[in-house]
């Protein structure tokens, strides 16, 4: 049934006449191109702009004469080593040498969508489209977020590699006047098998560009992967080691000016007057003061810190709805009366909770408890910026974001000129986490450049403007009941949550026709709902809290709140019925292999059974998020009162096939530090309507001295990839405060740690 | 605030310019000179994606008065490591550890090893503990300590070859 149907796109696009080079997706890439028949018109453009020298045998693939390669991979390079991964995906089907190939960054056109980040479907443009894809090429989503690069590149990007092969060989073959059969590919090459004769790929790109193929090429499979699989050496580092890597900030051009943002003190708040323009206009290198219709002012002068301390100056007069201002007392307030009510949505019900709960036995117990966590701020080092110049009624931008076609939108929505005249170039960000999704800093500098036309504005928020005016992770409260029976299992759980959506809030601000009621939310409960225990009777649901404070993705989004709530309760469940904790999660998996494996691998390199030194603990945690299943296992070893040096974590990860195992190590390190970041210092709170942390020094963040040594194993399993990049950041909390529990026997509910009056040295 | 000419030594060049002396030497760096290897962070001398190296001392650009540097004082950053087409050997380390991931914290990082291993050729763990107190957002610390480990060791290498030829 399904090869029929393969077969019936395979014969419709083979019919599908070729349309010259560069020009059409359908070029060459006629082979694969399913989906595209069934779009009618809308065959996918893309202009291979900025691709170099020689032929495109697809969107993805460029090929010069002398025999360089350059690939377009649309997705952002935040630290993650994606330029790398994605090219390993390319590089081992397309048989070429690996130090032939240049990355590079491609405009936002419609081929490059993530669509399983769109979609949560792992569809593939190279076997055809379904129809949420069909409609997705008319609203291409190309943004790197959510973990799912290589989930959305992983078949797509070894396709793309292996239909420009066997383009090049249809080529070779045709000038050898041989059999295909005859000829093979390797480092660049295809070989004539009877004579030894070679044809370089830069020689047979031009008349490989005119082929098709009318078969979807095989993909090798794991034992025959000379690239996938391997600790290749990330492609962007060489610049990241002697300044060159070019970030936001880092684009310069003589003449240029600058423009310092300015928003209003009190969070949901727009500046409606600025009082002290002329005193402005006389500061030094001030050539500009613009109220935007955004309610953000920014002062435009010839160097970033002229700027900078001239928006400083900015007396203004800011407004809102007449609503109090915010204040975290209010905050707390209504996320407890709220987690209290009636939730708007329940997306989780096994069993029958309500029912174990009211015909409670004496031989059970039931435990309740209450867990809070504070918003808060992605602190990207590099400050949000976009440099922007209009001229001739082009735009031509520098921006270091995660989603090229959001700022494509943006832009072409504040400057007023057309998609078509907008080139985006996307640079290196500093540090991404979700906040570059956003669309304020764009918006902001299209409205700069448009005050100032014909010239290059770089539009810079300050540190303490970056740290008040995020999007925010939400605060949330959690209030949890379990049940564990005579027997020391677990009966019953339930979950009621009290959060802002995230999904909702952020969505309206970066794709609005996207943006779900915060009932019909999916991630709300996610680390929740999706967690890995099979409990009898289990029950989640959340409620909705409504303020003007503006919350986004931020690495793990609830994940990183729900993990610590439902892996902390877990473990209190766990100490209710005596048993260990690993042992206990251990019960609750049976049947799932994935998991029971990842947890005697974490058992067996943590030495958990094995009794330590005295005043060393250990807690754990797991989760599932982003398609992968990650856990750790936290070792601190108690200095004083309260006062710890967190000496291990342990961490075992299971993403399915591996693309670079380097580069998940290095997010597995760097997921568990964020998440510990956030444990031990971060909180972002209100007063009189203003945040109240403004900088490093009062938004503090773990350094190397409290680092711990970090112990990653990553399982090795034939399946579909998972993410990366976030699911590492959800157990952290939870396996450090459940070690605290072993150590002092006081149960953390709340964040962060240094409130509760602990130190980590 | 008056605006003067200033001469400054920058990695072995001297270089006029015209600024306020209470001017960030950072922003000299980055925005009269476009010499961008050196970062903005935080301006409070918090971060460390500004550090460059002044007469031996690691110090925070954002907040360093470029009045108060005399044209005497030489002024190295980031981009003076591999001015003779080579690389340092901290920044091989870098490259075989494979420190950076969004890259933004990491030249500061390694302008702070860089004067850290001339002023102490075997730095213990504990030296590396008071010596970097950059700010990795991205959590590259353990990568960052074992590379100025392996630093370390290839210079007293190269220093032990050098001592017996």
């Amino acid at each position: 049934m399904e090869n029929n149907k393969e077969k019936r796109k395979l014969g419709k696009w083979s019919r599908r006449a070729f349309i010259g080079a560069g020009g059409l997706v359908g070029v060459g890439l006629v082979v694969g191109v399913g989906g595209y028949v069934y779009i009618g018109k809308a065959i996918k453009k893309y202009s291979g702009r900025d691709m170099g020298d020689g032929h495109s045998l697809n969107a993805w693939i460029r090929i010069s004469p002398d025999n360089k390669i350059t690939l377009a991979v649309a997705r952002a390079e935040m630290g993650q080593g994606v330029t790398t991964s994605v090219a390993q995906l390319i590089a081992e089907e397309l048989e070429v040498n690996w130090e032939d190939i240049t990355v590079m960054h491609p405009q936002p056109e419609s081929p490059y969508s993530n669509t399983f980040l769109s979609t949560n479907r792992r569809s593939n443009p190279f076997v055809g489209y379904d129809m949420m894809d069909k409609i997705l090429a008319f609203l291409p989503l190309i943004a790197t977020g959510g973990s799912t690069t290589i989930i959305d590149a992983w078949d797509s990007m070894r396709y793309a590699g292996a239909t420009a092969r066997e383009m090049l060989i249809s080529a070779a073959s045709a000038q050898w006047g041989i059999d295909r059969s005859k000829c093979k590919a390797e480092n660049g090459y295809v070989i004539n098998m009877d004579t030894n004769e070679k044809l370089s790929y830069g020689a047979l790109s031009e008349s490989a560009a005119q082929y098709k193929s009318d078969k979807l090429p095989k993909l090798k499979s794991r034992s025959e992967f000379k690239v996938v699989g391997k600790p290749i050496r990330r492609n962007d580092i060489p610049a990241k080691v002697n300044g060159t890597a070019k970030f936001g900030l880092d684009i310069k051009t003589k003449g240029m000016l600058y423009a310092a943002v300015k928003h209003a003190n009190k969070t949901g708040y727009a500046i409606t007057s600025i009082n002290n323009e002329t005193k402005i206009l006389k500061m030094p290198g001030v050539k500009k003061v613009v109220l935007t219709q955004y309610g953000k002012a920014l002062v435009i002068a010839d160097n970033s810190w002229r700027a900078m301390n001239a928006s400083k100056a900015l007396s203004v007069t800011e407004e809102n709805d007449g609503s109090d201002p915010i204040t975290s007392a209010y905050l707390e307030q209504e996320l407890n009366r709220i987690v209290n009510e009636e939730p708007i949505a329940t997306k989780l019900d096994i069993g029958d909770v309500g029912d174990t709960i009211s015909n409670l036995s004496d031989e059970e117990k039931l435990i309740e408890a209450t867990y809070t966590a504070p918003y808060l701020a992605h602190a990207c080092l590099e400050p949000m910026n976009a440099t922007v110049i209009i001229k001739d009624g082009k735009v031509e931008s520098w921006i270091g974001h995660q989603a090229s076609s959001v700022a494509h939108t943006i832009l072409a929505e504040s400057t007023g000129i057309d998609k078509e005249n907008i080139t985006i170039n996307i640079t290196f960000l500093g540090g991404g986490f979700g906040r570059r999704s956003e669309p304020d800093f764009v918006r902001l500098a299209g409205a700069a450049a448009k005050a100032m036309p014909g010239v290059m504005i770089q539009t810079i928020f300050s540190r303490e403007e970056d740290t008040r005016n995020d999007m925010y992770r939400p605060g949330a409260v959690c209030k949890l009941k379990g049940i564990i029976d005579k027997d020391g299992n677990a009966k019953s759980l339930s979950a009621n949550l009290a959060i802002q959506s995230v999904e909702q809030n952020a969505l309206k601000r970066i794709m609005p026709a996207m943006a779900p009621s915060p009932k019909a939310a999916k991630i709300t409960l996610e680390g929740i709902d999706n967690q890995p225990y099979s409990i009898p009777n289990h029950r989640a649901s959340f409620g909705d809290l409504q303020v003007p404070i503006q919350v986004g993705f931020w690495r793990s989004v609830s994940h990183s709140q729900n993990g610590f709530f439902n892996e902390s309760f877990i473990d209190e469940m766990a100490h209710t019925a005596n048993k260990d904790p690993l042992l206990f999660r251990l019960s609750m998996v049976q049947g799932k292999p994935r998991y029971t494996n990842v947890l005697n691998k974490l058992a067996q390199i943590s030495n958990w059974r094995t009794k330590s030194d005295p005043n060393v603990f250990r807690g754990i945690a797991m989760l599932f998020s982003y398609s992968s299943i990650v856990a750790e296992v936290a070792e601190i070893r108690k200095v004083g009162d309260k006062e710890f040096k967190i000496e291990n974590y342990y961490c075992v990860i299971d993403c399915g096939n591996i693309v670079n195992p380097d580069t998940i190590k290095a997010q597995m390190e760097s997921g568990i530090i964020f998440g510990l970041t956030a444990a031990l210092y971060g909180e972002i709170t209100w007063k009189d309507g203003s945040i109240v942390q403004s900088n490093f020094h009062d938004y503090p963040m773990l350094k190397l001295k409290t680092t711990p040594k970090i112990h990653v194993e990553i399982m090795d399993v034939d399946e579909l990839p998972g993410g990366v990049g976030e699911p590492a950041t959800p157990p952290a909390a939870p396996a450090l405060t459940n070690a605290i529990y072993m150590a002092t026997g006081e149960r953390i509910r709340s964040l962060p740690l240094s409130k509760l009056g602990y130190s980590f040295v | 605030m008056k605006i003067s000419a200033m001469q400054l030594n920058i990695n072995g060049k001297t270089v006029n310019i015209e600024a306020e002396d209470n001017m960030p030497l950072l922003w000299v760096l980055r925005d009269i000179l476009h010499m961008t290897g050196t970062k903005y962070g935080c301006g409070i001398a918090q971060c460390g994606a500004c550090s460059v190296i002044v007469d031996g001392t690691v110090m925070r650009s954002c907040s360093l008065p470029v009045g108060a540097i005399e044209k005497s004082m030489q002024i190295e950053t980031i981009e003076s490591l591999d001015a003779n087409g080579q690389l340092s050997a901290v920044q091989e380390a870098w490259i075989e550890h494979q420190v950076p991931q969004c890259g933004y914290c990491q030249s500061g990082m390694i302008m702070a090893a860089t004067q850290l291993l001339k002023d102490n050729a075997t730095p213990s763990d504990e030296d590396i503990d008071r010596a970097m107190i950059n700010i990795c957002r991205c959590g590259t610390y353990n990568r960052v300590r074992a590379a100025i480990h392996t630093a370390a060791k290839n210079i007293n290498q190269i220093n032990l070859t050098e001592a017996s030829k």
